[in-house]
C-alpha cells in the first residue's frame, strides 16, 4: 500500500499541522472548567507581589539589627574615649596622692567618689541600652572628674609654693 | 526521555486534578496546536474545528479521572478530539458515508510518478478540498496513524468501507495533484 503520496506525508508529518486556533478556546475551556475563580492563587502577578512584599519585610526587619551596628560602633568609639579620659584621670589621682602622702589633705574626696558611683551607673546603662545622651553624660562625667582634679592640683600646687616661699624665708 | 516525558504529564496531571489552573493551560499549550489541526482535517472549517477542539479538551479536562497511563496522553487526547471532531462533521452533514455507493469494492490502486514534485501545501490544499468522508478517512490513516480497524470503530463503518474509502480518497488525491500538475 505505501506509495510516493504516503512516503511523502510521512515524511513531512509536521509540516502538515500549521493551523493555530484561536486563544478564545482556552478562554471557553478554562470558563467552563470554572479556573478562572481559582486563577488567583496560581496567578504569578500575585505570586510576585507576595515576593516584593516578604522583601520590603524582610528589609524593614533588619533595619533595626543595622540600628544594633550603629550602636555598637558607638560603644567602640565611646570606650576609646573613655579609656583617653580614665588615663588622664588616674594620672591626676596618682599627682594627688603624692601631695596628699605629703601634707595629708583629702578636700576633693567626697565629691570625687559621688561622681565615680554615678559614672558606674551611667556605664551599667550604656551596656544595657546604649543611647547618645548617656554616652554624652558618661563623657561630662569624667570631663567633670578631670576638672575637678585639676582644680585639686592648683590648689595644691599653690599650697606647695607658699609654703616652700614661707619655709625659704623663715 | 520517554521516561521523563511521561513523568512530567503525571505530574501535570496530577496537578490538573487538584484544579491546577496552570497546569491545565500547560498541557493545553502542549497539545491544542496538533490537535486543532487534527480536528481542522476532520471537520474542514477554523469554526468546527475549534468547536471540537473547546469540546474535547473540557470533555478530557473533565474525565481526567479516567485516564489511565495505558496510553499515552496525547493518543488518550487525540482520541476525545477525533470523536468530537466527528460528531461536529455528522451535526453538519446529515451523512458522513452516503449510502448506495458500493463501498465493499476496493479501487485498484493507480500507482505512477506525480508530474510535478509534491509540496506540502499542494497536498494539504488537495486534502483540504476532498469530500468530508474520503477527508476523514484519509486523515486518520495517513495523517493520525490510525489502522482501518481503529477508524472503523471511530466512525462506525466496517473495515472494509475504511479501505475502499481510503482508495477511493487517495485516487481523488492523485487525480488532483495529477491533474495541476
Amino acid at each position: 500500500m505505501k506509495d510516493q503520496l504516503e512516503d511523502f506525508v510521512h515524511r513531512n508529518r509536521e509540516g502538515f499541522d500549521d493551523r493555530d486556533p484561536s486563544p478564545k478556546v482556552w478562554n471557553n475551556v478554562e470558563a467552563s472548567l470554572g479556573l478562572k475563580n481559582r486563577s488567583w492563587f496560581n496567578s504569578l502577578v500575585l505570586w510576585r507581589a507576595a515576593a516584593v512584599f516578604f522583601m520590603a519585610l524582610s528589609l524593614y526587619l533588619l533595619i533595626p539589627k543595622e540600628g544594633m551596628k550603629d550602636n555598637s560602633l558607638a560603644m567602640k568609639e565611646f570606650t576609646d574615649v573613655e579609656a583617653f579620659y580614665i588615663q588622664q584621670i588616674s594620672n591626676k589621682v596618682e599627682l594627688i596622692r603624692e601631695f596628699q602622702a605629703n601634707d595629708g589633705l583629702n578636700g576633693f574626696t567626697h565629691d570625687f567618689q559621688q561622681l565615680e558611683a554615678m559614672y558606674l551607673v551611667l556605664r551599667e546603662e550604656m551596656k544595657t541600652r546604649p543611647s547618645q545622651k548617656v554616652k554624652d553624660a558618661l563623657v561630662l562625667n569624667l570631663l567633670v572628674r578631670i576638672d575637678l582634679l585639676n582644680k585639686q592640683l592648683q590648689q595644691l600646687e599653690e599650697k606647695k609654693v607658699t609654703t616652700e616661699k614661707e619655709q625659704r624665708s623663715t | 526521555m520517554e521516561q521523563e516525558v511521561l513523568n512530567i504529564h503525571v505530574d501535570l496531571i496530577a496537578r490538573c486534578k487538584a484544579g491546577d489552573r496552570d497546569a491545565h493551560y500547560q498541557l493545553y499549550k502542549m497539545y491544542s496546536r496538533s490537535m486543532f489541526n487534527v480536528s481542522y482535517r476532520i471537520t474542514g472549517t477554523q469554526e468546527d474545528a475549534e468547536d471540537a477542539l473547546q469540546e474535547a479538551f473540557i470533555s478530557a479536562f473533565r474525565n481526567l479521572v479516567h485516564y489511565r497511563a495505558d496510553a499515552t496522553f496525547g493518543a488518550w487526547l487525540k482520541r476525545i478530539v477525533v470523536n468530537k471532531s466527528i460528531n461536529v462533521l455528522k451535526k453538519r452533514r446529515h451523512e458522513l458515508i452516503p449510502e448506495g455507493e458500493d463501498w465493499d469494492i476496493p479501487e485498484e490502486e493507480i500507482q505512477g510518478d506525480y508530474k510535478e514534485e509534491l509540496t506540502i501545501d499542494r497536498v494539504k490544499k488537495a486534502i483540504e478540498e476532498l469530500p468530508d468522508g474520503y477527508r476523514t478517512v484519509l486523515s486518520l490513516y495517513l495523517l493520525e496513524g490510525y489502522d482501518h480497524q481503529e477508524i472503523a470503530e471511530i466512525m462506525g463503518i466496517t473495515e472494509s468501507t475504511s479501505k475502499s474509502q481510503l482508495n477511493r480518497a487517495k485516487g481523488r488525491l492523485r487525480e488532483k495533484l495529477t491533474i495541476r500538475s
